[in-house]
């Protein structure tokens, strides 16, 4: 299996504060992979390093085996990268439907994956021409997803899904990223080790800035002493 | 609905008040000057409204303070002028500057063939020094030498203020076409070109970060033929060109000088932002200095070409009729004579500046809406207004839609300039007291809120008219027997009145977004 | 006691050496243009007397730029209202000079009420108004007070759109007569304003509006009152910024409603952006910059001054981001960096490929 993602050495600032000292992360190819780590940590920086939303001073960035750090980022996402940003980022001025619709990278996006999308999210149907932001958070989370999927992205880069959502949510949305994965990689950052060790295949600790741990879920899920060192949950 | 009028409290109140208060004022005068208040109010709120809201577009999305608009809206109103009274000056600058642009047109290929060079640091940063330096200098040896029939600000006969004169009574000065008599047309156009191509591959050279997204195509090249094509056709038909403008009726004439003045802002509104704006992305004050010194260059560059006097635009001919069945009593007997007044009411209203500018305004506001809410860039637009990165995670080059929003902000305000022209005249410090209007009318409507700045232009309008209505009457103070009569200053003071009680009821104006 | 003046001393030691020179300066100019240090002292040079003027406005100038680096240099807030500050007190002491006849001392202290309460005024909306907004409200409120000064209804009082003329100046102070100490004054006012800004900034107090300014919220979240400590940059800001207008109010012939207007506040900007934003000496440096290059560009070029003006302006931005100060300090680093580099040169080769740590404040 082929990493789609290879992420060596990168160093991040953020301002004049140095962020990312040294990250590595592989991702292969139609896997979950699973960046874990307490706050702060620099996993939400890296996904954005991915994308070029944070300036790489060093270290190499590979996509598709395609070095892809220093490109400008809306250049970068074309080339099949689908990001869900923490907080959702709905654009709240934009009915749901647009918010779909702007994600389009070629005419008839949105027509095509109509269905795939409103039988993952029925609700969002329920909702399109309804404003951004009269949704709840759950919905939003749902349209935020559903936002990635427009284009066909290869790889989704999805910040904290479960965050602030209720656990039935929570549930759906394991059930989502889990179908989504049988079509695209999936590189996620979660807080919520339970979510994430339910989802991930494989995992990246990082922690100040450097990425300190990696190897299967499996291996980490029975790693008590690790779990207890570097994300301090049970 | 409930939480909507709790929510929305304070700005429901504050709406009632203000239309209570008008309808007080309106009581205080006869329905005729009411009427010509309100339709006077109209105007100054639409021509407000051009330049406000390009400020605002260009605020919300870029987070830029431009504070040349003001100066924009002036310059825009002079090149109108120009091109509605000197037709033959446009023309001669035509190839001019179609040639100076040149160079740009072809910046797609520039940043190809960039993004394949690769030099040591050092030489990278002294070549397009010297490539400036270089282009600079061919400038400076042709543009003198070239030919342009031009007025002459020292010779009162032959000043704007007497061609407008003489345009105004129906007949022109004879003008004598400009002749290449000190330099070859070959040579100058060559100089010009590679001048021009020098300029602009030095500037894609110091965004050397741009990598070089495939190879040389011929679409590339196209902007370049376009510019090329329409350099070549003003050089040749030069004076055919120039007596069918003349010989054109005022008023299509007119409207190509009102096109010419929007486009020409919006060209220049494009240079502005990329060339001078986008390296202050991530210094915000800077940017507002940077429009600061380009404000008062652009009054500088304005003195220096149309001189310092004031001076007219004559209306348009559809709008200037006069004679035995003017006022019009009608819109039947106006379309008729085109009398520049008619019989509203019982009041003689100026078409042109009581009709028509109101009209184009509201024109405008609809299609400005129309291009937000139904079309992909507006859409680009609302969305980037919120939150940029995520438009850009999506792939989308938000850089783009910037200059392109920064060049329809430009061109709004340009547009404005030679549409207000006819009704206001011509002056150096137009620019300034109306940035203010904007600025004020922008604070009180919400700073980035498209329909705030209508609403608010639509206020300063009103408020600024019906002060100087009661100015003239004078307003009687209850239970005394005096009548008071605001002077003149107090029009501005009454608007940034207003905008300090609104801005301090509501921080984010009448219809802004809260945070 | 002695040690911490010691060290005063040795901190402030350019602006010092900078203050003794430019005391000075008078008399050298004399020197060389050949009149005897006593006959400056009688204000008889014509060369140096009129350098004396230019620099007193250069005084007058930093000292608005320095107060209006304090509350947009410092604790970061935007004020295009900046003008009204000095403007009150320029046309405070005009008027009390002039129409209410009262005594210096009595001016003084007036200008100084005045100045608090201005800063009150713009306290007020503080809490209610944040960043672009709290620009327009102060630029709402300067410009009704600038027209206000305008308007033919107290024209008595102000003068109107002609500005305010015939001021009886004290005699002791008056700067047709006495105009070397009239210099020496400005020049120490100038001087002390700076020590005392100095010291505002690196007292506890001052550290809190720096933190303001870099982030409120955070600011706030550590338990600091925000609103109490802008309220108090602003109020020393405008006590600063009325006195400049007091001596602006002295020492001109005509006090013109141009120093209230919006343009007067975008000097006070452009001032403190080309020396340098938040560093104070940059304010003092700026005003100096600028208004000699005012002076040579009117001198030489005339009419189109202020085209050439703008163009320096614009590449300053462009170029000198931080300005003459900022740059200063940043390049200060810099040169050390290189010294320090070369030295290690000699001895072992620098280490490659290390992210180079970014300059902080």
């Amino acid at each position: 299996m082929t990493n789609i993602l290879e992420v060596q050495g990168i160093h991040t600032f953020i301002g004049r504060y140095h962020i990312l000292q040294g990250v590595d992360v592989s991702v292969p190819e139609g896997s979950i992979t699973a960046l874990l780590g307490r706050n702060g940590a620099g996993k939400t920086t890296t996904l954005k390093s991915v994308l070029g939303l944070r300036s790489v001073r060093e270290g190499s960035i590979l996509f598709d085996g395609k070095p892809v750090h220093g490109m400008r980022s809306f250049d970068i996402a074309a080339l099949g990268i689908g990001f869900v940003p923490e907080h959702r980022a709905i654009f709240r001025d934009l009915s749901v439907e647009e918010n779909l619709k702007i994600a389009e990278r070629h005419k008839g996006d949105l027509a095509n994956k109509r269905d795939f999308i409103f039988d993952l999210f029925p609700d969002l149907k329920k909702f399109l021409a309804m404003p951004g932001l009269s949704l709840s958070g759950g919905q939003q989370q749902m349209l935020a997803i559903a936002r990635a999927l427009i284009a066909d992205n290869r790889l989704l880069l999805i910040d904290e899904p479960s965050e602030g959502l209720a656990p039935v949510i929570i549930e759906h949305m394991i059930s989502v990223i889990r179908q989504l994965s049988k079509k695209s990689t999936v590189l996620l950052v979660e807080q919520n080790f339970l979510v994430a060790s339910k989802l991930a295949e494989y995992y990246v600790i990082i922690e100040e800035g450097r990425s300190v741990k990696a190897g299967k879920m499996s291996d980490l899920v029975n790693d008590r002493a690790a779990i207890h060192q570097y994300l301090g949950a049970a | 609905m409930k939480p909507f009028f709790r929510r929305n409290s304070m700005l429901l109140i504050s709406l009632l008040v203000l239309i209570a208060l008008f309808a007080f004022a309106g009581r205080g005068m006869g329905s005729k000057d009411f009427v010509i208040t309100m339709l006077r109010g109209l105007s100054v709120g639409a021509v407000t409204f051009l330049v406000a809201s390009g400020f605002s577009l260009i605020f919300g999305l870029l987070d830029v303070l431009n504070l040349a608009q003001g100066t924009l809206y002036m310059i825009g109103a002079y090149i109108g002028w120009t091109m509605y009274i000197r037709p033959d000056t446009f023309m001669d600058l035509v190839p001019l500057l179609a040639l100076m642009v040149s160079g740009f047109a072809l910046n797609g290929v520039w940043n190809i063939v960039v993004g394949h060079i690769h030099l040591n640091p050092k030489v990278q940063r002294i070549i397009p020094w010297t490539l400036i330096a270089l282009s600079l200098a061919l400038f400076a040896i042709i543009l003198p030498k070239y030919p342009i029939a031009i007025w002459d600000l020292n010779n009162y006969a032959q000043s704007p203020v007497t061609y407008s004169f003489m345009a105004d009574q129906g007949t022109r000065l004879p003008v004598t076409p400009a002749v290449f008599s000190q330099i070859s047309p070959f040579l100058a156009f060559g100089g010009l070109l590679l001048a021009s191509m020098l300029f602009a591959f030095a500037v894609s050279l110091f965004g050397h970060a741009a990598q070089a997204q495939g190879r040389l195509k011929v679409k590339n090249f196209v902007p370049l033929a376009i510019v090329l094509i329409v350099a070549m056709v003003g050089y040749v038909f030069n004076n055919t060109l120039t007596n069918f403008f003349l010989g054109m009726d005022t008023t299509v004439l007119f409207l190509i000088s009102v096109l010419v003045a929007a486009l020409s802002g919006a060209a220049l509104g494009g240079l502005m932002e990329t060339v001078l704006i986008r390296p202050l992305y991530s210094r915000p004050i800077y940017q507002l200095m940077l429009t600061i010194g380009l404000s008062a260059i652009g009054v500088q560059i304005v003195q220096a070409i149309w001189g310092r006097n004031e001076f007219i635009m004559p209306k348009p001919s559809l709008f200037a009729g006069s004679g035995g069945a003017c006022p019009a009593s009608s819109l039947a007997s106006w379309l008729q004579n085109h009398c520049s007044t008619i019989w509203l009411l019982g009041g003689r209203v100026r078409v042109y500046d009581e009709i028509f500018i109101p009209l184009v305004g509201i024109i405008v506001l609809i299609a400005v809406w129309i291009l937000l809410k139904r079309t992909r860039l507006g859409m680009v637009i609302r969305a980037g207004v919120q939150d940029r990165e995520m438009v850009e995670a999506l792939g989308i080059n938000v850089r783009r839609v910037f200059t392109m929003v920064f060049a329809l902000g430009v061109g709004l305000a340009t547009f404005g300039g030679s549409l207000a022209a006819p009704s206001t005249g011509l002056s150096n410090a137009m620019g300034e007291s109306l940035l203010l209007s904007a600025l004020i009318a922008l604070a009180i409507g919400g700073l980035t809120s498209y329909p705030g700045a209508a609403l608010g232009s639509l206020l300063v309008g009103f408020i600024q008219q019906f002060i100087i209505k009661y100015g003239q009457i004078g307003i009687p103070i209850p239970f005394t027997d005096i009548v008071f009569k605001p002077s003149p200053p107090i029009v501005p003071a009454s608007t940034v009145l207003l905008m300090v009680i609104v801005l301090l009821i509501l921080p984010h104006g009448l219809l802004g977004k809260k945070e | 006691m002695l040690k911490t003046r010691i060290s005063f001393f040795r901190e402030q030691r350019n602006p010092i050496i900078l203050l003794l020179i430019t005391l000075a300066l008078p008399f050298i100019i004399g020197i060389f243009e050949g009149s005897s240090p006593l006959m400056v002292w009688a204000n008889q040079g014509s060369i140096s007397k009129f350098i004396e003027g230019l620099g007193i406005e250069i005084f007058i100038l930093a000292l608005y730029a320095l107060s209006f680096d304090l509350i947009f240099g410092v604790t970061g807030l935007l004020s295009f209202g900046h003008a009204m500050f000095f403007a009150v007190g320029a046309y405070l002491t005009g008027i009390a000079l002039k129409t209410l006849g009262l005594p210096l001392y009595a001016v003084i202290g007036l200008v100084f009420v005045a100045a608090i309460v201005q800063a009150v005024l713009f306290g007020l909306v503080l809490p209610r108004v944040k960043g672009i907004t709290f620009a327009l409200v102060t630029l709402g409120m300067a410009s009704v007070f600038h027209i206000v000064v305008m308007s033919s209804d107290v024209a008595n009082y102000t003068g109107g759109d002609v500005g305010l003329q015939g001021v009886v100046v004290p005699a002791f102070i008056n700067p047709a007569i006495e105009r070397l100490r009239f210099y020496f004054i400005a020049l120490i006012i100038l001087f002390l304003a700076y020590w005392l800004y100095k010291v505002f900034v690196s007292s506890p107090t001052g550290r809190v509006c720096v933190a303001i300014r870099e982030n409120e919220d955070r600011a706030k979240m550590l338990g600091y009152n925000t609103f109490k400590f802008k309220l108090a940059a602003l109020m020393l800001a405008s006590i600063t910024a009325a006195f400049a207008g007091t001596l602006h109010a002295l020492y001109q012939p005509v006090i013109s409603p141009t120093i209230a207007d919006l343009g007067f506040t975008v000097t006070a900007l452009l001032i403190v952006l080309i020396g340098g934003v938040g560093t104070l000496s940059g304010a003092v440096i700026g005003a100096l910059v600028y208004r000699l290059l005012d002076f040579v560009l009117r001198r030489y070029i005339g009419a189109s001054a202020s085209l050439v003006t703008g163009a320096i302006y614009v590449a300053f931005v462009l170029f000198i981001p931080y300005g003459i100060m900022g740059t200063w300090q940043l390049k200060k680093w810099a040169w050390k960096e290189g010294i320090q580099r070369l030295l290690r040169l000699f001895q072992v080769k620098p280490e490659e490929g290390e992210p180079k740590p970014q300059q902080s404040k």
